[in-house]
């Protein structure tokens, strides 16, 4: 049984689709990332799936249970900044939650505290609280009730590195347990240590649902970037730009991303048009810049 | 029922914690009874000889100011004779603070994905504020009791007697206050936007039906005109003519208003038709009335109130 089965989800919002026809599963135990720009739809399918907001069509299913419903209750969330009553305290606040929620003692708060290492500012009134703190005890919140699936939006957001480092390692020690977690972000760097598979979601529509490396691979074979330098740059860019690529500067020379059939053959396309290259390096296309170039392309990857 | 029953802990536990909660019962609790008293002292102390002179007994009308049951009773009477009313404030600012807040703070994402049952939501919130409500109304009726036996110790005054029928006023308009949560609620809710909602809850009452009340002023019901020509011809006056006997504010505050017949009767007034002018049926409404208006008030604002709540999305 899929932990998260969601099948042809929409939301539209008067004429325009923030969640357009979106289907994925996620099994047990399974670590996701979802990935996308900011307005691409990842809040908005996962506020479907904890039953914040209702879709326009499809349906969402959680541990095998409807939602909205019961299932629900096995869930932990944190969805965009967290937000807490600022008259409590981080302790009080969390002591709310376990009571509204019901099922979790006092002794469960503190050991949610020590995981995130907040013992010492328990007893702070949330006013007093930095962004870090507020995203930890978020994330404090969420656990509480030992839930089965983690529902994440951009966990990290607004945090220093050491922080999207605490929060990180966080995040692994609870996907150890075996809790199914779906979290999304819209930088590729700060999941991809944390994630095996990803669904990348664009416009509404998703674009990608497979394994990391499969994104990688796919995107890298379509494309291939040579940085390039000649003895006369001028003519290299001219000849470039003839055979109808995109040109721009690099470090030294130029940069041009060729489809991977014609990639073989530029150099002596290039010679053939008397063109004399110095230098050609293949470059390996990062991660980040693949993603990158998916959700601008805004197109399904063969 | 455990949904229900977890929220309803929870937003107490939430009161508990509010400083605005102890605010209110320290108005309702000292203040009010201290003020009573106070004006008890000055009419003993100070004014006593200005009332002897016109026969009055000034003793009898302490008792009716500072005595328990008269505290007990000018506490229930303030409550619902101000305007806009104590019992509206205080169910306004509860309702704000349990459901205008989660907007505010933008804590309906954490509560509804803690408890994700929404009926179980509204209804332990809206069970909250009537314990609340309960908690101040009862509180106030043995603060009537202390502060009235305090003064018992340096005024002419007695206990008094009639604690049954005013226990039964203070339990009915605890139970009238539920209409009024759930007006609230609604209006909140509906209204996405705090400030508004409490201005709202303050005043829409009283512009409706003060705007009722001009308009028979005005145009007048009495002999037909122009004006209720159409009323007349669909046999609509004699309702429209009956209107404020429906009024939500009317009805609402009837326990509140019930003792004023005691204190009338205490300085030989008579209140008449007359002198209400278009709202002279109002001393027609009698308690079992107001409480099956009030009851079908309840449900209304319940069923729109339930029905957006379960359905809306929050963002």
């Amino acid at each position: 049984m899929s932990a998260i089965s969601v099948t042809q989800l929409s939301k539209r919002y008067r004429r325009s689709y923030a969640v357009d026809n979106v289907s994925f599963t996620v099994g047990a135990g399974e670590v996701v990332g979802f990935l996308g720009p900011n307005g691409a739809g990842k809040t908005t399918t996962l506020r479907m799936l904890a039953g914040l907001i209702r879709p326009s069509s499809g349906e969402a299913r959680i541990l095998g249970a409807g939602v909205p419903g019961p299932g629900l209750l096995q869930v932990g969330t944190m969805i965009e900044e967290p937000s807490f009553y600022p008259y409590l305290s981080g302790y009080d606040n969390l002591r709310y939650t376990t009571l509204l929620h019901g099922g979790v003692g006092e002794a469960r708060i503190r050991e949610v505290l020590a995981f995130v290492r907040m013992e010492a500012a328990a007893d702070k009134k949330l006013s007093a609280y930095s962004q870090g703190m507020r995203q930890r005890l978020g994330l404090a919140r969420a656990l509480l009730w030992r839930p089965k699936v983690l529902l994440l939006d951009e966990p990290t957001n607004g945090l220093d590195p050491v922080g999207i480092a605490e929060i990180r390692e966080n995040l692994r020690l609870v996907a150890q347990q075996g809790v199914t977690v779906l979290i999304s972000s819209h930088i590729l760097a700060e999941i991809e240590k944390l994630v095996e598979r990803v669904l990348v979601i664009e416009k509404g529509r998703l674009l990608f649902d497979g394994p990391l490396h499969q994104l990688t691979r796919q995107l890298s074979a379509t494309e291939i970037t040579y940085e390039l330098t000649a003895t006369d740059e001028t003519a290299l860019h001219n000849a470039l730009t003839g055979y109808g690529y995109e040109v721009t500067a690099a470090e030294t020379g130029l940069s041009v991303q060729v489809p991977q059939g014609e990639a073989d053959a530029l150099l002596s396309r290039l010679a053939g048009d008397d063109v004399k290259v110095r230098e050609a390096r293949r470059k390996e296309e990062s991660l980040e810049s693949a993603y990158l170039r998916l959700v601008r392309q805004d197109s399904r990857p063969s | 029922m455990n949904g229900y029953l977890n929220t309803v802990r929870a937003e107490v536990f939430k009161l508990r914690h509010k400083r605005r909660s102890y605010v209110i019962a320290g108005l309702l609790w000292i203040l009010l009874p201290t003020l009573l008293l106070v004006v008890g002292w000055i009419l003993q102390t100070r004014v006593a000889g200005t009332f002897a002179d016109e026969g009055i007994n000034v003793t009898e009308v302490v008792q009716q100011v500072a005595s328990p049951i008269a505290i007990a009773r000018n506490s229930l009477l303030i409550l619902g004779n101000l305007s806009p009313s104590l019992l509206i404030i205080i169910v306004a600012l509860t309702a704000a603070l349990l459901i205008g807040e989660e907007r505010t703070q933008n804590m309906w994402k954490t509560v509804l994905t803690a408890q994700p049952n929404r009926g179980a939501v509204l209804s332990g919130k809206i069970t909250a504020l009537m314990l609340f409500l309960g908690v101040l109304l009862a509180g106030s009726l043995v603060a009537s009791i202390v502060f009235g036996g305090l003064g018992t110790l340096f005024l002419p005054t007695t206990f008094g007697a009639g604690w049954g029928e005013l226990v039964g006023l203070y339990a009915l308009q605890w139970a009238f206050g539920l209409s009024a949560t759930l007006f609230a609620f609604l209006l909140i809710w509906l209204f996405r936007s705090l400030p508004l909602g409490i201005i709202s809850i303050f005043f829409l009452p009283a512009v409706l039906e003060g705007g009722y009340t001009f308009y028979r002023t005005v145009v007048g019901f009495d002999r037909l005109n122009r004006f209720n020509a159409l009323l007349e011809a669909l046999q609509l006056r004699n309702t429209v003519q009956e209107l404020p006997r429906y009024f939500f504010t009317t009805n609402l505050y009837a326990p509140s208003r019930e003792p004023i017949s005691v204190i009338a009767d205490l300085f030989g007034a008579q209140l008449s038709s007359d002198d209400l002018g278009p709202l002279s049926n109002l001393l027609t409404v009698d308690l079992d009335r107001a409480a099956l208006v009030m009851a079908v008030y309840a449900l209304l604002f319940g069923v729109i109130l339930f029905w957006s709540f379960t359905r809306s999305d929050v963002t």
